[in-house]
């Protein structure tokens, strides 16, 4: 082509255009100065100042992770909006005693096979739907359908036969006595059987609870407004709540910094000592126990398969360094799985590895060892890092040299139900908090038939069972309990180190907060206070 | 300039088909799987075989990605497996978000490289051009995930003007909208706009250099007109190439600010997904951003060639 001169533009010339862009962006500075302020808008509206409830305003939750709606029915690392949708059948009080919520009353059966369950009247779904015996009777069934992920689904599965007695009475039998029953009821939400396909996408989350979805923006949160016709009279105080993701640990305690959230249990425990000292916040401990810090260790890899060697281990690490490092302080050290509000908690039990490096290297010696070389197996996230570098320090004053092998969670998860763990891994589980049958039933862990450290014994295997089918109560449950953890220290393949429960920080403003005992966060009782 | 566009799309077509490949096979080479996930760590081997089922995971790997090819041609992006809801809903929602920050730090990219380019280039004070190099250096040395927690720091915790983190969309409330987005973006840019800035600065210069302009002030034209009418237009060509490479750098940097500022974007998709193996968002996405590459590269080189005749004629 040789044209020297172009036909004449029709389009704008480039000097155009760039003189346009540069007043464009000058315009555009000058509009920022708004007369909103962001920063004021973000904090939550308090309600007339003076003492007592108060109605109104919006508080805002940090999470660290989104709403997962395919996990609805099963235990996720965010389940907080659970019991703000949905309501369940019971709820435990700190002595782990059942209290009414849709169920307002029980009996059991007297060959403890099944139970009587009275349920409240008047109740509706936020579509207007009345709830009844038949939505008990789904949401039972729903969580035997595998698809559910759901954790307790062995404890569903025991209920074999339902007899309704009306809208609002209903029989569950079951295939064999199990003593966790109260367990599912507060893990299980009652969910509107209609809906539910479009519950686990996350389009539509119609429940009983105090508050009703407004919008699920992924990445981003959750919107929640008051349900006007809740049927606690007069509740929820607050006009509704927002749950925000903030991933990121800083902009977490940013966020509460600076008012734009007023309740978070996501803060890292190295971060703790700063939302100590910032005057509008306070933290609170539930000492209930939702999780808890182990060493796993897999029995059928030499030399771990001695279990003399397995206690060495147990002896061998500083479980009050890990939790004054690592959560701030906030926990319980603990050689057994059991919070303190368990029945199957003992002072003795939970002391019965103390830090003792000495009687670790005598041990190993016994076991005809001085020097060992173990992969140790961890998440690759900070907090999880942590807790298997301690361990890493500790075992290897005892001569036990420990190669890390970070992994992400998706491939922890699937080497964790695959049994394909190398000798050692550290990780977290849950399930303790409830009744101490659950753990060895749900917690895979610790499962009797099938758990990661590939442990099998007939003496576990009978004691669980027989603990999960024997009354929760009475001379013979204590036995069992103490047998369980009698054979979780004695074999020592999951190495229990710190107990977590869930740690609140909270605007000082934010009263009546509570979380049941699987993370489900109960707002039924909040107000911001003036 | 038809011809010139044709002639490009070929080789786009293919980066797509190579990008489509690459994105089916990593996420499979990765171990763990999105059943796993769904399963939870207490599920029997039963749950997991179902879930493996319903997800159609259980398929050889060709038909998976057949499938998965031929539901994209239809503009079915199919449902997430782990996060739950439609892929094409999620990524959405991400997008409107990452496309905002990404827009709103090229603003910040254009009129702070601008700046610092043409202040670097004609600056006759020695003060002046020392503090413009430090400021590029220090734009470019300092990571975003440390200018993030700093610009956080000083406007939202500290002079407590300016949020710290979240969204609130431009287009429903454009006055709150543009305070959540400042800090991010002006985050997100900082490194681009020194790289902008220095580019420039040379481009000037090297004009500033020519005979041309020498025989023009000799004439008698004032170095403001010379700058603005002759150096300036001369030097923009390869600077529009890098901001179009940079808006590349800026639409991968953001995963990394989104984090920071709550930002709820691709990049918080992205990276929620990876985790939970979201096999269907994770493959959507990166075809998203390589299909975004391509076409800011394609425009890019099409305004090049539109403010550089010689390049459309060869």
């Amino acid at each position: 082509m040789t044209e020297l001169y172009s036909s004449t533009p029709s389009a704008p010339s480039r000097r155009t255009t760039l003189r346009a862009a540069g007043g464009g962006t000058l315009l555009l500075g000058l509009g920022l100065a708004g007369c909103r302020s962001a920063v004021s808008e973000a904090e939550a509206p308090a309600g007339k100042a003076g003492a007592g409830p108060r109605r109104g305003g919006i508080v805002t939750v940090a999470v660290n992770s989104d709403f997962t709606p395919s996990l609805l029915f099963a235990q996720s690392g965010q389940s907080l909006q659970q019991r703000l949708i949905y309501n369940t059948l019971t709820r435990y009080d700190d002595r782990l005693k059942p209290q009414p919520e849709l169920a307002t009353s029980w009996e059991h059966a007297e060959d403890g096979r099944g139970i009587t369950l009275k349920l409240r009247t008047g109740v509706t779904f936020h579509d207007g739907r009345p709830f009844t015996a038949d939505d008990v009777i789904f949401a039972v069934k729903n969580l035997q359908n595998p698809l559910r992920a759901a954790q307790l689904r062995a404890t569903a599965a025991a209920v074999t036969g339902f007899e309704k007695r009306g809208d609002h009475e209903l029989v569950l039998r079951l295939a064999h006595p199990v003593n966790n029953l109260f367990d599912l009821f507060e893990f299980m939400v009652i969910t509107d059987r209609n809906s539910v396909e479009d519950a686990v996408t996350g389009k539509k989350l119609n429940g009983t609870g105090p508050f009703k979805l407004t919008k699920w923006s992924p990445g981003s949160g959750l919107s929640l407004t008051r349900n006007e016709k809740y049927w606690q009279p007069d509740r929820p105080y607050l006009d509704g709540v927002e749950l925000r993701v903030v991933p990121q640990a800083d902009a977490l305690l940013s966020s509460l910094r600076t008012g734009q959230s007023q309740l978070s249990f996501s803060v890292p425990g190295k971060n703790l000592a700063v939302v100590a000292a910032t005057p509008e916040l306070a933290i609170s401990q539930y000492t209930t126990g939702g999780g808890a810090y182990y060493l796993g260790v897999n029995t059928t890899v030499a030399p771990l398969n001695d279990k003399t060697v397995r206690q060495a281990l147990a002896r061998a690490i500083d479980r009050e360094r890990i939790l004054k490092q690592v959560l701030g302080g906030y926990g319980l050290a603990s050689a057994t799985p059991w919070p303190k509000s368990s029945p199957a908690f003992t002072e003795a039990g939970r002391t019965h590895y103390t830090y003792d490096p000495g009687k670790a290297r005598e041990l190993l010696k016994s076991a005809g060892h001085t020097r060992l070389d173990l992969p140790l197996l961890h998440i690759n996230l900070p907090g999880d890092t942590a807790v298997a570098e301690a361990i890493q320090y500790d075992l290897k004053q005892i001569g036990v040299q420990v190669t890390l092998q970070p992994t992400d969670p998706a491939t922890a998860q699937k080497n964790l139900i695959s049994q394909k763990m190398p000798g050692l891994w550290a990780m977290s589980h849950s399930f303790a908090q409830v009744q101490p049958s659950t753990l060895a039933v749900s917690a895979y862990p610790f499962n009797e038939a099938k758990n990661t450290s590939k442990f099998r014994s007939a003496a576990y295997t009978k004691v669980v069972r027989e603990a999960w089918t024997t009354p929760g109560t009475g001379a013979r449950a204590n036995a069992l309990r103490q047998q369980i953890t009698d054979t979780l220290l004695d074999e020592a393949f999951i190495i229990d180190l710190v107990i977590r429960g869930a740690v609140q920080v909270s605007a000082k403003k934010l009263h009546g907060v509570t979380l049941n005992k699987f993370s489900y966060l109960n707002l039924d009782d909040a107000y911001l206070a003036g | 300039m038809r011809g010139y566009l044709l002639r490009r799309l070929p080789s786009a077509l293919l980066v797509l088909l190579v990008a489509s490949f690459v994105a089916f096979a990593v996420l499979r080479l990765v171990p763990g799987d999105p059943a796993a996930v769904l399963a939870g760590p207490d599920a029997s081997p039963g749950t997991e075989a179902a879930i493996r089922a319903r997800l159609g995971l259980d398929a050889p790997l060709h038909t998976q990605y057949l499938r998965w090819i031929g539901d994209l041609l239809t503009g079915d992006l199919g449902p997430s497996y782990a996060i739950g809801g439609q892929t094409a809903d999620l990524i959405g929602e991400g997008l409107g978000a990452t496309v905002e920050l990404t827009l709103g730090a090229l603003l910040f990219v254009v009129v702070l490289g601008a700046a610092l380019g043409i202040l670097g280039a004609t600056s006759r004070n020695r003060w002046v051009g020392a503090t413009v190099r430090i400021l590029t250096t220090a734009a470019l040395a300092v990571p975003p995930f440390v200018t993030g927690v700093l610009l956080v720091l000083l406007f939202a915790v500290v002079l407590g003007v300016l949020p710290p983190g979240g969204r609130v969309p431009l287009l429903d409330a454009p006055d709150l909208g543009v305070q959540y987005l400042l800090l991010p973006a002006l985050c997100l840019a900082l490194p681009s706009a020194a790289v902008l800035g220095r580019y420039l600065k040379d481009g000037i210069e090297r004009a500033l250099a020519e005979d041309y302009v020498r025989t023009a002030t000799a004439a008698g034209i004032a170095p403001r007109r010379l700058l603005w009418h002759h150096a300036l237009p001369n030097a923009l060509p390869p600077v529009v190439t890098l901001l179009g490479m940079q808006t590349g750098h800026l639409l991968g940097g953001a995963v990394l600010v989104e984090a920071i500022f709550a930002w709820p974007g691709l990049g918080q998709l992205a990276e929620q997904a990876l985790v939970r193996r979201d096999y269907p968002v994770v493959q959507d996405l990166l075809l998203l951003l390589v299909t975004v590459f391509v076409l800011v590269q394609l425009l890019t080189d099409l305004v090049h060639a539109w403010l550089d005749p010689r390049i459309r004629w060869e």
